[in-house]
Parts: structure tokens; C-alpha cells; sequence
């Protein structure tokens, strides 16, 4: 059983990720580490003592929300899952966190170069799910012969591309969800034979 | 659930380990034909090709990414710490 003190530790722990993950979300990326530890109510030190570096605490949260991307393709079962249902789960995450995606796509060069590689790393791996299940449907007939990569980047750009011009789509709320249904019909429409 | 020390892959069923061995540390495709586990630079092109092949990335911009992720891996500890 965990001691007061380690319950304790873990949940400061948890409170400076919340904090972080909200303030990151709505006002980017340039936020200091001395407004996170201000908004969770804690010390300046106490964000240190609990990551070594802001680089840390930054891989340690982008690591979170892909960890929930991660799960929600393995709950699904990658062997009887359709196209449909696994960009249903892209979206699902995406529409969750799409404050904090958004910051993530449109700041990242100016996140450090570390911090960088642990995105492009985690979306290799999203990638390769959307891989093999293409893969899977092009032999099958269904989904043209087309590099897969290349249905991935297509997909993420039709994505991105609404994100990114948020305040023409959808000024007044989210994006995403509002056009969930006509990306992925229309995505799917492309790709299908 | 065990998660690979060499590339950091969930390892959940008896397939993700090397020859079904669940005693395993590493993965089945961080393992060698025989079972042992493959070396750094064997590791690191495997990785490197794996981001190539899964988002289109150019070859040094993917290495990059696969080195920086190696860093964070039990198993390459000794060969960043002779840097």
C-alpha cells in the first residue's frame, strides 16, 4: 500500500500535469513554469522537484495525450476494426483535447528540438495503427493503392488545415466536432474504391 | 504490462514477444532471427526506417527522432553515457 506521503507526491504530481496541460491549452506554449506552479498552487521549486526540467514536464504531457490516442486504437482492436471507426477514435481524442492539439500543431518549432522529436515519435506510432489497418483494406480491395503514408498525411492535413483556420470555420465553437462527420465522409469517399 | 526496453512498444500478447518468450524484455521486432535482442545501430536503422515508413519523413530528419527516442530506453543507457 502507498504511504500518505507518496499519495501525497503523486498527487501534487498530477495537479502540476492538469495545470500545465489547461494553461499550455489555452494560452501556448510560452507560458512560464512560474505561472503553472501560481495557477496549481504550488511552489515555484515544487515543479522542479517533481521534473527535472521544463523539458521533462513538457514530454511528460504531450506523452499523456498521445498515451490517450494509444488507448483508444487498442480498445478498439486493431483486427476487426473498420476505416470508420478508427478515424471515429482519431477524432474522438482529437475533439477532447483540440485546444491543446491546436497549440501543439501550430506551436511546435517553438518548442525545444527534444520535445519536438517525442511529438513526431508518438505520431509515427498513431501513424503505423492507421498503416497497417489501410494496409489491410487496400488488400482487401476496398481502399485504393495508394502509399499509405500518403493517406495519413492526407488525413492529418485535411485535419490540420481546419484547426488551423479555425476562426473562418467555426469562430464560435469547437471546430472538430462540428465537422467531424463531413471529414471523415469525405476522407472516405477519397480513398474507397 | 511490460514495455519494451528497446523500443518502448506496450508488449500485451504472447506474439509481441520474441519467440512468445514472456520472460523477454524486448520485443519481437527488436529481436534477432535466433531471439537475441539486436544491436544499437541494427535498433536504430530499424527505428529510422519505421518513421520513414509511417509518416514519409525524410531519412536524417527520422534518425534524428529515432536517436532522440533511443535516449529515453533502458536498454541504450551505456551507449549515450559514453558520449
Amino acid at each position: 500500500m502507498k504511504s500518505k506521503r507518496q499519495l501525497q507526491k503523486e498527487s501534487t504530481r498530477q495537479k502540476i500535469i492538469d495545470t500545465a496541460y489547461r494553461i499550455y491549452a489555452t494560452e501556448g506554449f510560452s507560458a512560464s513554469t512560474a505561472r503553472i506552479a501560481n495557477e496549481a498552487g504550488v511552489s515555484h521549486g515544487t515543479v522542479f522537484a517533481h521534473f527535472k526540467s521544463l523539458n521533462e514536464l513538457l514530454e511528460c504531457i504531450i506523452g499523456e495525450f498521445q498515451i490517450s490516442l494509444a488507448a483508444e486504437f487498442h480498445d478498439m482492436g486493431e483486427s476487426s476494426a473498420s476505416v470508420s471507426d478508427f478515424l471515429d477514435a482519431h477524432l474522438k481524442v482529437l475533439i477532447a483535447h483540440e485546444e491543446f492539439y491546436l497549440r501543439l500543431i501550430t506551436e511546435r518549432s517553438l518548442l525545444p528540438e527534444e520535445v519536438q522529436y517525442v511529438y513526431a515519435d508518438n505520431q509515427s506510432t498513431i501513424a503505423h495503427h492507421f498503416n497497417l489497418l489501410l494496409s489491410r483494406e487496400i488488400k482487401n480491395g476496398i481502399v485504393k493503392e495508394v502509399p499509405v503514408h500518403m493517406l495519413f498525411n492526407t488525413w492529418l492535413g485535411m485535419i490540420h488545415y481546419y484547426l488551423w483556420n479555425k476562426d473562418f470555420f467555426s469562430p464560435d465553437e469547437p471546430v472538430l466536432a462540428r465537422y467531424a462527420g463531413d471529414l471523415k465522409h469525405t476522407f472516405i469517399s477519397l480513398i474507397t474504391k | 504490462m511490460k514495455v519494451c526496453i528497446a523500443c518502448g512498444m506496450p508488449m500485451e500478447k504472447k506474439s509481441d514477444f520474441p519467440q512468445g518468450d514472456e520472460q523477454k524484455e524486448y520485443c519481437v521486432y527488436c529481436a534477432r532471427p535466433d531471439g537475441t535482442m539486436r544491436s544499437f545501430e541494427e535498433a536504430k536503422a530499424g527505428m529510422t526506417k519505421f518513421i520513414m515508413e509511417s509518416q514519409g519523413f525524410d531519412e536524417s530528419a527520422a534518425e534524428k527522432i529515432a536517436v532522440s527516442s533511443m535516449k529515453k530506453l533502458p536498454a541504450w543507457k551505456d551507449e549515450f553515457s559514453k558520449e
